[in-house]
């Protein structure tokens, strides 16, 4: 008879972590992928800015943002921005591939609770986006001549850890969304700049209208982006000190990821109260 | 004998929505299964038997915790299905869409340790039972290869060995000979008869009489969402009398049918047609003397006959005597 032990569950886990990893061994191009667009995306602001502001830019960034180093605002951003943005499509892509594939409906008929997958492919988003970024933001460092060592970088690193795992809820809710709609690449083109206007890839986000900055600020990427930047460029953080700002995160943690995995479970009770997740 | 599956008043509704030009839709309840009543004994090889869209699937999905029924409950392995859904989904093998469920870029032998994983099966032992796996169904040769270089044939049984991986006590297979050559066929029915042996219950569907006259101990023909008859093959068979049946091959017309179809004589009667070969299967209180005006009616109308046979009474004709279709014609709940 099947014993369910916290090491069989543990094993199922890190089964489904390898061979995430297996796979994406198999698809190399995608990682390559995820190095490279970060410095585009971080070269158009870069570029426009020294095409319009010229010589003076670095004064008015500094006046209206709190550093001159525009250069490094922007690589930080758009790197941090593709940790998020990968972090959900990395798991609507796996969801939505799974369903066509059949082999949601395997994982569905095994005896784990989706917890442990989730948690499997979380652990595989995660390392997946760590490296990109490590890779891509000294990449970016390299190219546009930026210092990456500078300012606080422990308290950096620890905005990025902790700002992660609310990141989960936010696939998780995003992923309801897949298994609902059946969808995943327009709700992720859609998604990705909504997020990364809310989170302020290129701006910070107080220059936004109290609205807009109210739905930033319950946006918890937004607070690991002002984060991680404070610490390395020296700029405000949104509470005054480091571990004011880095509490609210901690907040975060707790609530999105419950909120993202309720989600979940409801719309999968529903479909499995209709069609199943076999339809696709 | 003692029940290892009882369902207890399983019904199923699914809502589809209805298109109706780009934006309109209309919601629809389709009753895929109603009010099913069934136990299945330990040991047995039960077959599912019916014709398309009878709701074999829907019903295998329902047990095997894919779906949730709209009513009713189930105990399988004496858990109850929804809430002990891990102990049930440990004490069943699924083998449910063919070649699909797989992981393709990984190799045969990967996807084998994926699932044993997750079926928790420890570390120690499942190197050895995948390769007991991997012997049973010849799967040596290909077996460190992906799926993706798989032909149809072998990505069934590489699925079909991944319904072994945890040993369980119930096995589930949904029309596993689907895809499989005759050879393939017959292979996968003699291991399941050696699995049967070895104390598995196999619940088995098919749309293919003979395939389940060859395998199965019992059978429920299920048509339209509802269990029409139930019992051993030989029950089935005796329910209805040899000498009621009329079997005539050769070419006969729709109209030619649909008349004797009318007739005050026939119960029951069911065509079959392929290439414009048709096979006329009558049921009648008494063959003997319906013949003759049968007979009249088929020549008068220009039929050939080519064949009368009094043959053995089959599956078939169980199912033509109950519902007056044959199970090869589509009978969807619309
Ligand atoms: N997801 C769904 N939504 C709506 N209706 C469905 C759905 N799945 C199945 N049905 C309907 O339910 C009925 C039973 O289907 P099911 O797939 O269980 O039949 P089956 O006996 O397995 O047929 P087959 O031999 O073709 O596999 C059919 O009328 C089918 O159209
Ligand atoms: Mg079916």
């Amino acid at each position: 008879m099947t014993e369910f032990t916290l090491r069989s569950n543990l094993d199922a886990m890190y089964t489904v972590f390898l061979a995430r990893v297996r796979i994406l061994s198999r698809y190399r191009g995608w990682f390559l992928m995820d190095i490279i667009l970060p410095i585009f995306l971080a070269a158009m602001p870069i570029l426009l800015g020294r095409a319009v502001a010229g010589t003076s830019m670095e004064g008015n960034f500094l006046k209206n943002v709190g550093t001159a180093n525009y250069v490094a605002y922007m690589v930080i951003g758009a790197n941090l921005f593709m940790v998020v943005s990968n972090s959900l499509w990395h798991f609507g892509f796996w969801l939505r591939n799974e369903m066509q594939m059949g082999t949601l409906e395997s994982l569905y008929l095994a005896p784990v609770n989706k917890i442990i997958i989730l948690g499997g492919v979380a652990m595989y988003t995660t390392l997946r986006s760590l490296i990109s970024f490590f890779l891509a933001f000294t990449l970016g460092c390299f190219i546009f001549r930026v210092n990456p060592f500078q300012g606080d970088i422990g308290i950096a690193f620890l905005f990025l850890l902790v700002g992660l795992i609310p990141v989960y809820g936010l696939s998780f809710l995003y992923g309801s969304l897949v298994l609902k709609l059946k969808e995943a690449e327009a709700l992720i083109n859609i998604g990705q700049w909504v997020i990364g206007f809310l989170m302020g890839i290129f701006f910070p986000v107080t220059v936004f209208p109290r609205i807009l900055r109210f739905i930033a600020e319950i946006f918890p990427p937004t607070w690991m982006n002002n984060g991680v930047r404070s610490a390395l460029l020296g700029l405000n953080y949104f509470l005054g000190e480091w571990y004011l700002d880095l509490a609210v995160l901690w907040a975060f943690c707790i609530i999105m990821p419950l909120a993202g995995y309720y989600v979940f479970i409801s719309i999968e009770k529903s479909i499995k109260k209709n069609e199943g997740v076999g339809k696709f | 004998m003692e029940p290892i599956i009882e369902i207890r008043n399983l019904s199923k509704i699914y809502t589809a929505k209805e298109r109706k030009g780009v934006f309109r839709g209309k919601k629809k309840k389709i009753e895929a299964l109603k009010n099913i009543n069934l136990d299945i004994y330990k040991g047995e090889i039960f077959g599912l038997l019916g014709p398309n869209g009878a709701g074999k699937t829907t019903l295998i999905k329902c047990l095997t915790t894919l779906l949730l029924p709209t009513e009713g409950t189930v105990r399988i392995n004496g858990y109850d299905l929804i809430k002990d859904e891990n102990s049930v989904r440990a004490s069943i093998g699924c083998m449910l869409m063919g070649e699909r469920g797989l992981y393709w870029k990984l190799t045969g032998k990967e996807n084998l340790e994926f699932f044993a994983a997750l079926y928790h099966v420890p570390r120690k032992i499942r190197k050895q039972r995948i390769k007991e796996i991997v012997e049973l169904l010849n799967l040596e040769d290909i077996i460190e290869r992906p799926v993706e270089s798989y032909s149809s044939g072998q990505k069934m049984k590489l699925a079909f060995a991944k319904s072994l991986i945890n040993k369980a006590p119930v096995i589930f297979l949904d029309e596993p000979t689907n895809t499989l050559d005759v050879y393939s066929a017959r292979e996968l029915r003699s291991i399941v008869k050696d699995l049967n042996k070895k104390g598995h219950t196999i619940v088995y569907t098919t749309h293919q009489m003979s395939e389940a006259e060859e395998l199965c101990d019992r059978v429920a023909i299920i048509d339209r969402g509802e269990i029409i008859a139930l019992g051993t093959i030989n029950d089935l068979k005796n329910s209805i009398k040899k000498e009621s049946v009329i079997k005539i091959e050769g070419i006969i017309k729709e109209e030619t049918y649909n008349i004797i179809k009318n007739l005050k004589i026939t119960k029951k009667a069911a065509i079959s047609s392929s290439n414009g070969f048709s096979k006329l299967t009558i049921v009648t209180e008494n063959a003997r003397r319906a013949l003759p005006e049968i007979i009249k009616i088929l020549l008068e109308n220009d039929s050939t006959i080519q064949y009368i046979s009094p043959e053995e009474i089959t599956l078939e004709d169980v199912f033509i005597a109950k519902t007056g279709r044959s199970l090869s014609q589509d009978t969807r709940v619309i």
